[in-house]
């Protein structure tokens, strides 16, 4: 029984304890070294893991069209789901993919196996455009390793409905064409923030001092001045013109000519924005109406009117001696409607669409005999200044084009340039520009800036009118509006064009040539034209412009347009419900 | 047999030297304050861990799943500490070659069963280190060897100590060698568990360090056992490349695969400052740190609760341990005073390699927290040790040490040496 005394009386326990607190001394030194020495950096490690900005996406604004009083829904917003599947946490994949394909149908891969079978990967997207029942429906399987991703894609109730006018959503969520296109970031409104420190699987925490939370601010919803039956019925009337005269190519604008609002716009051929992949001729995303300036021809013939009237160089009952043709320095410039030779009134050049009349009118505006350089400052005073012929009119759909009205102080603007731009040639002005002139005319003087946007509905539903645009009064007299509009009233019954009786209806048509490669003018293919208004002979209710073309197609004013603008026309009426006189 | 003989007539003889009377309490306080935490932290943590398992694996966790299996748990713990302090200390003393010779089977069957594929041994990262009993949980027999290797090495060498042979090479040190040799071969041969092989190699060291084995003889064992360690290593890669990832040090890269535990349990510790983020504003824990609620439970309380909370639990872990060595100070019979020391070691171990692979100052075992960390087998163990202590503290004679410089006898003791508590109540 020989033990060291040391032992006994706890040498060699000491030196345990000892090791024991000497090795805690240490942790808690190296503690003090990474918690409070190297806190930030480690602070800064985490944030960089753990701290996620996440964009909260605004919703896009909806797009409204008018039922007569009431806005009712054009483009709208619906959630659909992307599946995606984390092939390294999937652990039934059999169960997986036969849900996915059970429940997605058409919207799920083809190549389910595949894709679920790549364990190297994390994600990979099995199925999109998922409704949210289905997404509801695959959730009840609470199959692990399934995720969905919502996002937003535009619905068109109304399918091809003023599909020109409205444009679509790309990929990208950008809006391309007509309103979408123009009012882009007002529809898309601003996506909100929010910072915030997430778990491993990026799911926000409400823990953390460096949180944010900036909500997203939706995109307007825009109301347009678009009447939806109006629009329908246009483009029925439209298509309907076409199948009967052969026509490949149409448009129509329908204006208020009182407001400058516009009622409806249809081009074809047109296309679905739903699937607007699928269209292989871009042409067909445009909205002709306010994109393609071309040569309107005889329509134009009511500004150079107008322009007489206006200035007291002509009165409707003015005359001068038509030979069929007329001579502009060494330009002849003939009529296309021959024989109504002698001394006649401006009335009758109006009807049967002289263009000696219309050349006649600018001499009166010089010095009667040439197209001066007077004249010709007159003339583009109205054309340009007063009408806005050649200038963007701002109507809010995308790719406007401003046309070309060449000025008297350019090297182009000379006298026989504006012989022919009197009638019609010679310039390029779209549409819209046209029809917005013309309801000036019509309106009594006052030139409204067309528009498509009615304003804004509010997030209680109420419609919050968008801000009148400046209008430009008294641009031509009263009297002039009431004479022009006698006159085209006069014009359009020259030949009997079946207008319900007791309304106040005028027109003119109009007949384009156009240019070939080389500039010159085809004899082979002309555009149909027709330029009218529509209501009582106090108040004028609509202006309507129709105009057809084909390729190789001689198509006419008279023939072509103006049964699509009598359609349209007596169907207004009735819509409108003005009371027929007497 | 002839051991049994002689240990049993020393034991009665030192015992008798102090009476028994009342235990260290501090044991009880300082433990319980460790569980009170270790629940706390739970509690707070437990429903991130469930809503990262349920999105992860598709698991029904409920939010308080981990805080009410940690209830129950430490309810067992708190009964196997009630029972390990009153069932006498004699009946493990005298079966303790029994309770080895269970562990040592225990751990055989699970290695065939394993090698079998059978459905009770349950097999996890290409180890097989648990039974599964199925409704009942799972148990990991490796700790059953410990506590029986405790209980005998405790045993052997405090009889080899106070034979005075506690340097005899074939008495002693071989024999202790081959039992250790044996279970190290299960423990990290076959489980391929560094952690609990630590833990028995610190035990025994800790033994014997505290039976007087010479300082050189236990440079030679740490030279062998740094050889074997070094072997082990080698034939498990997945050590050497947690080495190579401690070596590589501060590479402070979120993005190396092989560093993340270690750098996401200091990111946690670091981020924590000095008063931490507190109770349930922990981020690591949403999944960011692996085993938050289990091995990486330190570093969760670094983030939760700061420096100020670390070295708070530092210091009670430190408390418990020096109440253990303060009362193996003072139990006189050494096979006794060797079972608290292997207490002490079996604790030291844990918390030491615990801790230290989460502050990145050594390589991660894989060894959980005592008292705080989340599961079952290894708080139960760790528990039922301390209620040993806890009864052995009944039988401390802190009158010993002063006395033995006067007095040459041993014998004289029982006259002169009370017991603190005896003394006391005299006042």
């Amino acid at each position: 029984m020989t033990m060291p005394r040391g032992i006994m009386s706890g040498n060699r326990t000491r030196l345990l304890a000892v090791v024991c607190v000497g090795i805690m001394a240490i942790f808690i030194v190296r503690l003090f070294y990474l918690q409070v020495i190297d806190h930030e950096t480690y602070v800064s490690l985490a944030n960089q893991e753990q701290l996620k900005r996440l964009v909260i996406p605004a919703a896009r604004g909806e797009i409204y069209a008018m039922d007569a009083e009431t806005p009712v829904k054009l483009v709208l917003n619906e959630t659909v789901y992307t599946v995606f599947v984390d092939p390294q946490v999937v652990t039934k994949p059999k169960e997986v993919i036969e849900t996915i394909r059970s429940v997605a149908g058409g919207n799920a891969r083809d190549d389910l196996e595949k894709l679920v079978g790549k364990k190297d990967s994390r994600y990979q997207i099995v199925a999109t455009k998922v409704t949210r029942k289905q997404a509801e429906l695959t959730k009840k399987h609470k199959l692990a390793g399934l995720g969905f991703q919502a996002t937003s894609q535009r619905v068109y109730p109304e399918a091809q409905l003023a599909a020109q006018t409205l444009g679509f959503v790309n990929a990208e969520d950008k809006g391309q064409y007509g309103v979408e296109g123009y009012l882009n970031d007002r529809l898309t409104g601003e996506d909100g923030v929010l910072q915030s420190v997430t778990d491993v699987s990026n799911v926000p925490l409400t823990i953390g001092r460096h949180n944010i939370n900036q909500p997203a601010k939706n995109g307007d919803n825009i109301v347009l001045t678009i009447d939806r039956n109006i629009q329908s019925y246009t483009e029925k009337a439209l298509a309907d013109g076409l199948a009967r005269t052969g026509a490949t190519n149409g448009s129509a604008i329908i204006m208020d000519p009182q407001t400058g609002k516009i009622l409806a716009m249809a081009n074809l051929p047109t296309y679905q924005p739903a699937e607007f992949t699928k269209v292989t001729d871009a042409e067909a995303f445009n909205n002709g109406v306010v994109t393609r300036p071309y040569e309107a021809g005889s329509v134009f013939k009511t500004f150079t009117v107008s322009t007489g009237l206006d200035t007291g160089v002509i009165q409707p009952n003015s005359t001068y001696v038509n030979t069929d043709s007329i001579k502009v320095e060494d330009r002849v410039i003939s009529n296309a409607a021959r024989g109504h030779t002698g001394t006649i009134t401006i009335q009758d050049a109006l009807n049967y669409s002289l263009n000696t009349g219309m050349v006649t009118i600018a001499q009166r505006l010089g010095d009667g005999s040439q197209i001066t350089k007077g004249a010709r400052d007159t003339i583009y005073r109205y054309y340009h200044d007063k009408f806005g012929l050649g200038e963007l009119t701002g109507v809010e759909v995308s790719g406007e084009s401003a046309g070309r009205v060449i000025s008297p102080e350019e090297e182009g603007g000379n006298a026989v340039q504006y012989a022919t731009m009197v009638f019609g040639q010679g310039l390029d002005v779209t549409m819209v520009q046209v029809a917005a002139g013309f309801s000036a005319m019509v309106n009594g003087g006052t030139y409204y800036s067309p528009t498509v946007i009615g304003g804004v509905m509010d997030s209680n539903g109420t419609l919050k009118p968008a801000p009148i645009k400046p209008a430009r009064e008294g641009i031509i007299t009263q009297d002039t509006s009431t004479k022009l509009r006698q006159m085209t009233h006069e014009a359009r019954q020259l030949f009997p064009p079946g207008d319900r009786p007791g309304y106040y209806i005028g027109g003119k048509t109009g007949t384009s040539q156009t240019l070939d490669a080389n500039g010159k003018y085809r004899f082979d293919q002309t555009i149909g034209t027709y330029l009218g208004f529509g209501g009582s002979e106090e108040s004028s209710k609509y202006v309507i412009m129709v105009q057809v073309s084909g390729k190789n197609m001689n198509l006419e004013g008279n023939i072509h347009a103006k049964p699509i603008f009598t359609d349209i026309s007596n169907w207004m009426l009735d819509y409108m419900k003005l009371q027929p006189k007497g | 047999m002839r051991t049994a003989a002689v240990s049993s007539r020393t034991a009665n003889a030192s015992v008798g030297n102090a009476r028994r009377h009342r235990p260290d309490y501090q044991i009880v306080l300082f433990m319980g304050l460790l569980m009170m935490l270790g629940l706390i932290v739970m509690y707070a943590i437990g429903p991130q861990r469930a809503n990262v398992l349920n999105n992860s694996f598709g698991t029904d966790y409920t939010n308080t799943y981990f805080f009410i299996k940690q209830t129950v748990s430490l309810l067992l713990a708190l009964g196997a500490f009630v029972a390990m302090a009153a069932i006498p200390y004699r009946i493990f003393r005298d079966n303790a070659i029994k309770i080895l010779w269970a562990g040592f089977i225990a751990c055989a069957v699970l290695a065939v069963a394993g090698w079998l594929h059978l459905g009770i041994a349950q097999e996890s990262l290409g180890a097989t280190r648990w039974f599964n009993l199925g409704p009942l949980g799972s148990l990991q027999p490796a700790e059953f060897l410990k506590f029986g290797m405790l209980l005998f090495a405790a045993g052997f060498l405090g009889m080899r100590a106070q034979q005075g042979l506690i340097n005899d090479l074939h008495k002693t040190l071989i024999p202790t060698g081959a039992v250790v040799l044996a279970a190290i071969i299960f423990v990290i041969g076959i489980q391929e568990d560094m952690g609990t092989g630590l833990a028995l190699i610190a035990i025994l060291v800790a033994m014997l360090v505290a039976a007087g084995v010479r300082l050189q003889t236990l440079g030679m064992v740490g030279l062998i056992g740094l050889g074997l360690m070094v072997l082990m290593i080698v034939i498990a890669p997945h050590r050497v490349e947690r080495i190579t990832t401690f070596l590589q040090g501060d590479t402070t890269n979120l993005s190396d695969g092989s560093n993340y535990h270690i750098i996401h349990a200091k990111i946690a510790i670091g981020s924590g400052g000095f008063l931490g983020v507190g109770i349930g504003n922990s981020i690591q824990a949403t999944g960011y740190l692996p085993e938050a609620i289990n091995d990486s439970v330190f570093a969760i309380m670094g983030e939760t609760f700061g420096f100020v909370g670390l070295v708070v639990i530092i210091l009670l872990f430190t408390a418990l341990l020096l109440r253990l060595i303060n009362v193996a100070d003072h139990l006189e019979d050494m096979r006794l005073r060797l079972i608290v020391v292997g207490v002490f070691g079996w604790l030291g171990a844990h918390v030491i390699l615990n801790i230290a692979a989460m502050i990145g100052v050594f390589p991660l075992t894989g060894i959980t927290l005592p008292l705080l960390s989340f599961g079952g087998t290894s708080m139960i163990f760790i528990a039922a040790a301390l209620g040993l202590a806890f009864q052995l503290s009944r039988y401390t004679n802190f009158t010993s040490r002063v006395k033995e410089t006067g007095y040459e006898d041993s014998r004289s003791r029982r006259r002169v040496g009370r017991s603190r508590h005896a003394s006391s109540r005299s006042y």
